[in-house]
């Protein structure tokens, strides 16, 4: 009950702060952005240079059947920039892909070098086998390079034989399932809820120790755990609130709720109870803001990872906020893996428990500094 | 009520103690008060027994429970005010109180009544974060007596208020006091102690240099002094005359066998002077 007043005390408190407005705000800045800004689908075609060293007949015959994929059955003549100069190429777009046919060697392993574009020669040997050699730019997944591999191993005897098993794999799985608009939203739920959480929690209890009433709670029979998780409280259900204001508009009842609920509600926590934890250290927000800067920024880098599919390394896979994202894309998929939304939860429970209790020490202990 | 036995207590946690070994006792019923100058240590020896610093060295029983594993029942016992006032300025001065009321266990006072009782009354509804710095004050004393304590700890309860709502404060410090209330204050003010505290301890350096009742230690410390104002040649003259010392006692009988005495009145020795002969530190 005590806590119960408590959190009805913190709402009050934040309804009258302008931290709960902003995040209010930024949240329909975002939903007014989303729906009249972004196109539910962009142009994300992926690009491809590559160039073919093979005889003249060979070459017209695997043009033939770029051509044959092309949206408009032709081929462009463009220029593409290569370290500053201009260079002919042809380019066929297809469904899914735009295609540069270079003129020469040089070209392709100057764009991989000056315009870190991955590019590839398709050659043909003497034992008129398809060869394929790539240009990468050394970070891309080891994913992405097995499918590489695999991709050609196959010895063909004939070229035409070699096109037609090709094999065109995605590669994330999913990719597909989302609009880009949507597929943006799992970084917003992070981004929204947990570190807006993260440093807004921060911000209320240095608020908190800058007007002393930490001490006054403190001469009270109730426990100094129920004060923080008040403000845990707060900050999380201001996220759900603005994560909510976001998400309905645009993904409808398509997603399973209960489950996101459960995921924002436990992230939310997580973030908050390491805000909590960060808090605990310094005396004023001027002291903390080092911190909470870099770990903010440590958090934002499994979105990088979460764009660029090429680039995943694994060390990226104890940043919590990797997960967060995969779960949040998950539900959003709506394929209701409900194991793994379930143990994402859990880990994020229990850390953040541990943050939690960690959190409460601390400010049993240190209720003056 | 209290009990105090060889405290101790470091910032740094070494050997450069911020309060030294300091033991005494308070009584159910009384007020005592801790005097001394700014730093002395005696904020630090109030908060390590209200548990808001850990105690690191000695014995310290508040109101039945052992300050090293205290209890938070114990909270439902004990008020405090602080020096610095600390209420949530974003709140009213009723909702801060009415908010303060249900983190306690024990009954509690009406949150209107309270305000009237320190001169709030009209204000309830405005903000604390837009209260002068007095009345922000009179918020975090009135605050301190929500839950009915029997034991009342108030660190410069009168420091940088107006003399007319000092005044209140304290009659209202008497007023519980006479109802029961145990009172632990702290001041640098010898007139606060010397009126509301029935035992002072004199602390300079985080060390207690002597407990005993400001009367006791007036008839102690203080040297018989005679106030006297006479008229010599049409001038109205006052001296303060000893009546111990012989010159000084010589030149009384003088004054009274040939001027007009106008008044004249024996005069205490002040707390504050009986301090600085105590300890040899004045009390600012
Ligand atoms: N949080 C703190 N950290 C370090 N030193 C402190 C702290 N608070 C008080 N002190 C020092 O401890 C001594 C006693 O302070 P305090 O108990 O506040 O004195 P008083 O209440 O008698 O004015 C002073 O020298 C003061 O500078
Ligand atoms: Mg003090």
């Amino acid at each position: 009950m005590k806590l119960f007043y408590s959190f009805i005390k913190e709402l009050k408190l934040a309804s009258r702060g302008y931290y709960f407005y902003i995040e209010l705000f930024v949240a329909f800045l975002i939903l007014f952005v989303f729906l009249f800004a972004v196109p539910a689908t962009f142009d994300s075609k992926s690009s491809e240079y590559i160039y073919l060293d093979m005889p003249k007949e060979a070459k017209d015959m695997y043009l033939e059947e770029i051509l044959y994929k092309d949206i408009d059955k032709k081929a462009e003549v463009v220029k593409v920039k290569i370290d500053n100069e201009k260079k002919d190429a042809l380019l066929y777009i297809t469904e899914d892909k735009k295609i540069y046919v270079l003129n020469n060697k040089e070209d392709v392993i100057d764009i991989a070098d000056k315009e870190r574009k991955t590019s590839g020669i398709i050659k043909i040997d003497d034992e008129n086998n398809v060869k394929y050699e790539y240009y990468l730019q050394g970070y891309e997944s080891q994913r992405l390079k097995n499918l590489l591999k695999i991709l050609h191993v196959e010895e063909a005897d004939t070229l035409k034989e070699v096109m037609d098993n090709q094999d065109v794999r995605s590669i994330s799985t999913n990719y597909e399932l989302l609009s880009d608009r949507e597929n943006i939203l799992p970084s917003v739920l992070v981004f929204n809820g947990s570190l807006m959480g993260l440093f807004i929690i921060a911000a209320y209890i240095f608020l908190d120790k800058k007007e002393g009433v930490i001490k006054a709670y403190a001469i009270t029979p109730s426990p100094v755990w129920q004060y923080l998780m008040s403000k845990v409280g707060v900050t999380s259900f201001t996220s759900i609130i603005s994560s909510l204001i976001v998400l309905i508009p645009i993904m409808g009842f398509k997603p399973d709720y209960i489950l996101l609920l459960v995921l924002l509600i436990v992230t939310g926590f997580f973030s908050s109870s390491l805000g909590l934890l960060i808090a605990s250290f310094y005396k004023n927000i001027m002291q903390a803001f080092g911190v909470l800067y870099v770990v903010m920024m440590l958090m934002i880098l499994p979105n990088i990872a979460y764009f660029i599919p090429s680039w995943d390394p694994s060390w990226i896979k104890i940043i919590p906020t990797y997960f967060m994202l995969e779960g949040f894309k998950t539900i959003l998929i709506g394929n209701n893996d409900f194991i793994y939304i379930l143990s994402v939860s859990g880990g994020f429970l229990i850390t953040g428990i541990i943050l939690f209790v960690i959190s409460n020490e601390r400010y049993k202990r240190n209720l003056l500094e | 009520m209290i009990s105090v036995k060889n405290l101790y207590h470091s910032y740094n946690n070494d050997k450069n103690y911020q309060v030294k070994n300091v033991s005494f006792e308070v009584n159910e019923g009384e007020i005592f008060g801790f005097l001394g100058p700014s730093g002395a240590g005696k904020s630090t020896t109030q908060n390590i027994l209200t548990g808001l610093l850990r105690i690191q060295k000695g014995e310290a029983i508040v109101a039945g429970y052992n300050v090293r594993d205290m209890s938070k029942e114990m909270f439902n016992k004990i008020g405090m005010s602080f020096e610095q006032s600390n209420v949530y300025s974003k709140l009213t001065a009723k909702e801060n109180l009415d908010f303060y009321r249900k983190l306690f266990d024990v009954p509690t006072r009406d949150s209107i009544e309270l305000l009237k009782l320190v001169g709030l009354e009209g204000k309830e509804n405005i903000k604390a974060g837009n209260f002068s710095k007095g009345m922000k004050h009179r918020l975090t004393f009135a605050r301190s007596m929500i839950n009915n304590p029997k034991l009342w700890f108030l660190d410069e309860p009168t420091t940088g208020l107006d003399p007319s709502i000092a005044a209140n404060i304290k009659s209202i410090i008497k007023e519980k006091n006479r109802e029961g209330v145990t009172v632990f204050l702290t001041t640098h003010n010898m007139f606060i102690a010397d009126e509301l505290c029935d035992r002072v301890a004199f602390i300079v350096d985080g060390e207690i240099k002597l407990i005993d009742s400001p009367k006791n230690l007036k008839l102690q410390y203080g040297d018989k002094l005679v106030e006297v104002e006479y008229v010599k040649e049409g001038e109205i003259i006052t001296e303060k005359l000893s009546t111990v010392l012989e010159k000084d006692k010589k030149s009384l009988q003088n004054i009274i066998s040939r001027y007009e005495i106008r008044t004249m009145h024996t005069k205490e020795a002040t707390l504050e002077e009986i301090f600085i002969k105590v300890t040899g530190r004045g009390l600012i």
